[in-house]
């Protein structure tokens, strides 16, 4: 059988997954830390500051992941075409399709492969939408936590979750929503590529697909 | 001239006393040292703004704190420059008369007094658990907000609802600003507030003739615009990684930081490491206990656990109250066992039928 190579995914979709992926990590390990700080520096006067530089590095991360979401966001209005966000819904007869032929696909009902597009089937697609809209949540209830005097932050942090601890507490829930995505779709990204050799996973460094000459 | 020899107020206050006074009012403020004898002018000047104070669902702590400072300066200042013409708690008056001092001094003062409220409004079942002379509290506010120049709610009660307005809120208590909407209105939150703020409220009012500045809540910012963690005097300990891991341990003998503790100066805005309480510097966190978030909406029901960092999970319909770290494990094991299982069907399979499956 022959395979042909196709270009899929842009440069600045690659440099999003890697950003979003590799803040998210950081993200939850340094979130974690400053939620229970694990650790407790006894010797007074030890210049330590362990807190200080956890929050540093969460505070980084977390403008990174601010840039990658905003990247994506970007690349779902002017994107190519596996990009933009009208390939990743349900809304076309096309889509709704695939969406229950992944789900079929995913419980093993149905074998054989993906063939009407190239990018990410609808499940998959809808689900990195969600997760971008929590993203979103995500970032104004950080920046609320760490800028609640700025008059902006202050207005929409209020507006959308009513006070700091609230925001806090959302803040918390959606690092494990985050948590569980990342393992879900580690998980669904090895399947695939197990069982349909098209190199998904190579394909979010290369930027490369493989389809089967038709 | 300001009036620092002190002929207008009461002799029990002496000049001494009178400054610091006005100029914890002013530090308070945030206002720079060559305002304090404007404040003290404006202080002095016979024009003192007739004051109505209404108590609603509360528990009067907002006036006693005011009230029973160790030091009865702050106390004799505030009521000095204000002319109290009703106060249910702490007036000589009862019953008929004391609702004529009410009548009379609206009449008298119809568009320049500042209504002072403490306590919650109910208004459930048209507001009956809290009724004064026959009147509902709703009435009643009604009734003295309509002819009030401005209004200050005092305590948390009167600013958000207060402790009885914690779920399920069974008398449907809510804050002043809640139902007067077209006066100007100031929140001095806090359970109880500290007196400063309202000291410095109402000096800011003689002073420029306007309320001061308020953020979103309308709580004025010169007291409430900044976390508690954020000037909090174990900072330091914070930021070093230093932390009580228990009430009565070594830690918290050597005063490290509450945060673990559940200490909620992280989300709570107030000036109390600043301005302090009862003239003798203490506050809170200070005395080895973790702020609750007293001054913030709702903090009976945000803020608890109280010993804890973030509210439990509550799953509705269940009854299941966790911690949020606990059910996110066990959600994360649940899918951990889930995919373990889509993979083992999928191994199981290809055993079985072969690898044409996925050739095909």
């Amino acid at each position: 059988m022959e395979y042909e190579k196709k270009k899929v995914w842009s440069i600045l979709l690659r440099l999003y997954h890697w950003a979003f992926a590799l803040s998210i990590v950081t993200l939850c390990i340094t979130g974690f830390y400053i939620h229970g700080p694990w650790t407790n520096s006894l010797t007074e006067g030890s210049a330590s500051f362990v807190m200080t530089w956890v929050r540093f590095v969460h505070f980084i991360a977390g403008y990174v992941f601010t840039a990658a979401v905003l990247a994506r966001i970007f690349l779902y209005l002017f994107g190519n075409k596996q990009e933009r966000i009208l390939e990743h819904l349900p809304v076309t007869p096309r889509n709704i399709k695939n969406f229950f032929n992944t789900i079929l696909r995913y419980s093993y009902i149905k074998g054989g492969h993906d063939t009407d597009r190239l990018g990410h089937n609808v499940l998959a697609g809808m689900t990195y939408v969600l997760i971008i809209i929590a993203a979103v949540f995500q970032l104004i209830s950080g920046f609320y936590l760490l800028f609640p005097e700025v008059p902006i932050w202050e207005q929409y942090g209020v507006l959308i979750f009513g006070s700091q601890q609230a925001a806090r507490y959302i803040h918390h829930l959606l690092m494990w929503l985050f948590m569980i995505f990342a393992f879900i779709h580690v998980y669904l990204v090895i399947w695939n590529d197990i069982r349909d050799p098209e190199g998904l996973v190579s394909a979010i460094f290369t930027g490369v697909k493989f389809q089967h000459k038709a | 001239m300001a009036d620092t020899v002190n002929k207008t107020l009461d002799p029990r206050v002496n000049r001494r006393g009178f400054l610091k006074g006005c100029t914890m009012a002013a530090a308070a403020l945030g206002l720079s040292e060559s305002m304090v004898p404007k404040m003290v002018e404006a202080a002095t000047s016979a024009q003192r703004p007739p004051v109505i104070w209404l108590h609603f669902q509360e528990c009067t702590g907002c006036s006693e704190t005011l009230l029973r400072g160790a030091h009865p300066d702050l106390a004799n200042l505030i009521l000095d420059i204000i002319s109290l013409d009703y106060h249910e708690t702490v007036m000589a008056a009862a019953g008929y008369q004391a609702e004529q001092a009410l009548h009379d001094s609206m009449e008298k003062n119809a568009g320049k007094y500042i209504l002072v409220v403490e306590g919650g409004i109910p208004t459930a079942e048209n507001g009956i658990h809290c009724k004064i002379a026959g009147k509902t509290a709703m009435e009643s506010l009604e009734e003295v907000a309509s002819n009030a120049a401005a209004i200050i709610a005092y305590g948390t009660c009167a600013t958000f609802g207060g402790v009885q307005a914690a779920k399920p809120n069974p008398t449907g208590s809510v804050g002043v600003d809640k139902l007067v909407h077209d006066k100007p209105i100031i929140n001095i939150s806090g359970c109880p507030p500290n007196p400063v703020n309202f000291l410095g409220t109402v000096l800011h009012y003689l002073t420029f003739q306007r309320l001061p500045a308020v953020d979103s809540l309308k709580r004025p910012k010169f007291a409430y615009g900044r976390r508690i963690h954020d000037h909090c005097e174990r900072r330091a300990h914070f930021d070093e990684g230093r932390f009580v891991e228990q009430f009565g341990d070594e830690y918290h003998k050597l005063g490290y930081c509450l945060y673990k503790v559940g200490c909620k100066g992280p989300e709570t805005f107030a000036n109390c490491p600043v301005a302090r309480f009862n003239e003798a510097g203490v506050w809170p966190v200070a005395v080895g206990h973790g702020c609750i978030g007293c001054t913030e909406p709702n903090f009976w029901d945000t803020m608890t656990p109280f010993y804890d960092r973030i509210p439990n999970v509550k799953i509705p319909g269940s009854g299941i109250v966790e911690d949020a770290d606990r059910i996110g494990t066990k959600v994360l094991g649940v899918t951990a066992a889930a995919v373990g299982i889509h993979a083992v069907v999928g191994i199981g399979k290809r055993l079985i039928k072969g690898k044409s499956d996925s050739e095909g």
